[in-house]
């Protein structure tokens, strides 16, 4: 328990790195570690903009094929779970805008939200390329081990 | 007083804890791994939360989930139950440094009674007689053969880790001792990730005999008469009474007496047990201390007449240990130890309890979390309810134990009733003159019964 690090800090070292233009940074001290990844800065603005109509869903496979009573079936759905007990966030701070939005379209390492345990922030990236059906977790509720955080429809 | 714990445990321990708490009208927070979603301690707690995966080490023994559950429940404390993180020094530590009681002795004490031998040469200091043994850590086999001419064969390897009967080897010979001694290091160190052993004198025939004690935090030292485990197998205890049938008056206030001078002299806090083997000519000698409350504590609570799960939450709580009577041995207990295992091979049997009959009465108590329709996790231990007949003597307390056993109908999975049975009925065991060898009189070397 020897280092510790409040939101303000986290917050001024990811301004950081939008600063620098860096994409990763990790700082790993006795007993701690954090690392702090970025989208490529590419993508980084149609992601984070909390967009009213879902991103294009190019895509989306056969729709005239998938009967018109469900789109997309239950069966279709992925659940991004939570790995650890803690408080969800669904942003890197107090003010700054959420990670994903619904409707957005996430990719394989595509950071979705943290979950603060033991006063660490732990990023919980997406498996696989999809596109984000709903966020099931309110901003700064309590998790558990399991818990269903969001469903995201894939995308091949 | 507390007003929320945390119960960091599952089964049995977790319901009697659970209900300990309620009686004392603090509110519960129940942890659970994915394979007890359906387990009674989760459907009755006030707060539930899952904590990991089946595998204890992701669940049960993790450290950060529990500690983050209490956070976010905001419990003010954290009971360990028995196994699991009971007798962690560490997580009773970073449990102090977060904020929230750890109910059960403070680190130092635990870390101390954790290492077997150094809890060994403090109980020569405190003046307690201890097994006579190598007075260090055995590094090399010069050393442990030297030791083991001192002591005289046969000789049993310890594991200053260990404890509860795990990595134990008995030599008789020295060159028995030879090969066993690497061997018994090396199974020290995958199992504790510590090699550290030591001797002491093996004692065959003796009686497993242990003594309670409750400490509050202002320096009430209560001592309880003794429970007699001697019946085991392979060092795992199947049947407990309280008194023994061995011990006499005399031992008892001499034993009790022992045991207070030491917890005074090391500064023990909460609740403990001392466990001796005792000789045939009544002398006694220090094995080890366990650092929590036990599977088998009910039989004390039955002679008694006491609560001892509510006594150590006060005791935490910081509250004066008193009792509204004078504390006294009163007729018998038994206990017997259900688990679901084939009763001949001792493999445990994991199941769904299809129907369930458990036995009551008076002078019954049964701690289980079984329930008809419960799915047996296969990821913990077997223990799926403990029977405690109480009776005003020895003789009325078996039968009633019989019949209540007896009466115990458990169907879907295998259970050990029927070894308890041939226990309570072998002359030994009814004359009370039996020792740590009943078992191994009663099975056959391989395990099974004929």
């Amino acid at each position: 328990m020897s280092a510790k690090i409040d939101f303000d800090e986290i917050n001024r070292i990811i301004m950081l790195l939008e600063e620098k233009n860096l994409a990763q940074f990790e700082l790993e001290v006795e007993g701690f570690k954090i690392k702090i990844a970025r989208n490529a800065p590419a993508s980084a603005a149609p992601i984070l903009g909390p967009s009213s109509t879902p991103a294009p869903r190019p895509a989306d496979p056969a729709p005239a094929a998938a009967a018109a009573s469900e789109s997309p079936k239950a069966a279709d759905l992925q659940y991004v779970t939570s790995p650890m007990v803690g408080t969800f966030y669904r942003a890197p701070a107090p003010n700054a805008p959420a990670f994903v939005e619904v409707g957005d379209p996430v990719h394989k390492k595509q950071t979705l939200c943290i979950i603060e345990a033991m006063k660490l922030m732990n990023e919980i990236e997406c498996d696989f390329d999809g596109i984000v059906k709903e966020i099931l977790v309110e901003n700064g509720k309590p998790v558990e081990y399991g818990q269903r955080l969001f469903s995201i429809v894939p995308q091949p | 007083m507390f007003s929320k714990i945390l119960i960091a445990n599952r089964g049995e321990i977790a319901l009697r804890i659970l209900r300990a708490a309620k009686e004392l009208g603090i509110r519960t927070v129940a942890v659970f791994s994915e394979s007890d979603r359906t387990s009674l301690h989760t459907l009755l707690a006030d707060e539930k939360f899952c904590i990991g995966p089946a595998r204890a080490m992701d669940s049960y023994r993790n450290i950060a989930n529990i500690l983050t559950v209490a956070e976010l429940t905001k419990a003010d404390a954290i009971h360990p139950g028995y196994g699991f993180l009971a007798e962690n020094a560490r997580f009773a530590e970073i449990c102090e440094n977060a904020g929230v009681t750890f109910i059960g002795p403070p680190p130092s004490i635990i870390r101390l009674m954790g290492d077997k031998n150094r809890a060994r040469q403090e109980m020569i200091r405190a003046k307690l007689p201890v097994i006579p043994g190598s007075d260090k850590i055995l590094e090399e086999i010069g050393e442990a053969k030297a030791a083991a001419q001192k002591i005289g064969f046969p000789v049993i390897i310890k594991a200053a880790a260990g404890g509860g009967g795990k990595g134990m080897r008995i030599c008789r010979t020295l060159q028995h001792l030879e090969e066993q001694f690497p061997i018994a290091r090396n199974e020290a160190k995958s199992a504790f990730g510590d090699p550290s052993v030591y001797l002491e004198k093996y004692l065959s025939g003796a009686h497993h005999i242990e003594i309670q004690v409750v400490v509050d935090k202002k320096g009430t030292v209560i001592v309880f008469g003794e429970r007699d485990c001697s019946v085991q197998r392979k060092y795992q205890k199947l049947v407990e009474e309280s008194p023994s049938p061995f011990v006499d008056e005399r031992l008892r206030k001499r034993m009790m007496g022992a045991v207070e001078d030491a917890v005074r002299a090391i500064g023990y806090q909460n609740v403990g047990t001392f466990e001796f083997l005792v000789d045939e000519n009544k002398k006694f000698y220090f094995m080890e201390v366990n650092t929590r409350i036990q599977v088998e504590h009910p039989i004390t609570e039955s002679v008694y007449g006491i609560n001892l799960v509510k006594t150590q939450i006060r005791a935490a709580a910081g509250e004066k240990v008193t009792f509204p009577f004078e504390l006294q041995m009163r007729g018998h207990a038994i206990e017997c130890r259900i688990n679901a295992e084939d009763p001949t091979t001792f493999v445990p049997s994991p199941g769904r309890i299809d129907f369930l009959v458990l036995p009551g009465g008076e002078g019954i108590r049964v701690d289980s979390a079984a329930y008809g329709g419960w799915q047996i996790p296969p990821d913990y231990d077997s223990l799926i309810a403990k029977i405690i007949a109480y009776a005003p003597n020895r003789q009325l307390a078996i039968k009633k134990m019989q019949t209540a056993l007896e009466m115990t109908t458990i169907v879907g999975v295998k259970t050990n009733i029927p070894l308890h049975l041939t226990i309570l009925a072998n002359s030994d065991f009814q004359s009370g003159a039996y020792t740590t060898q009943l078992m191994e009189k009663l099975l056959p070397p391989n395990g099974a019964p004929k």
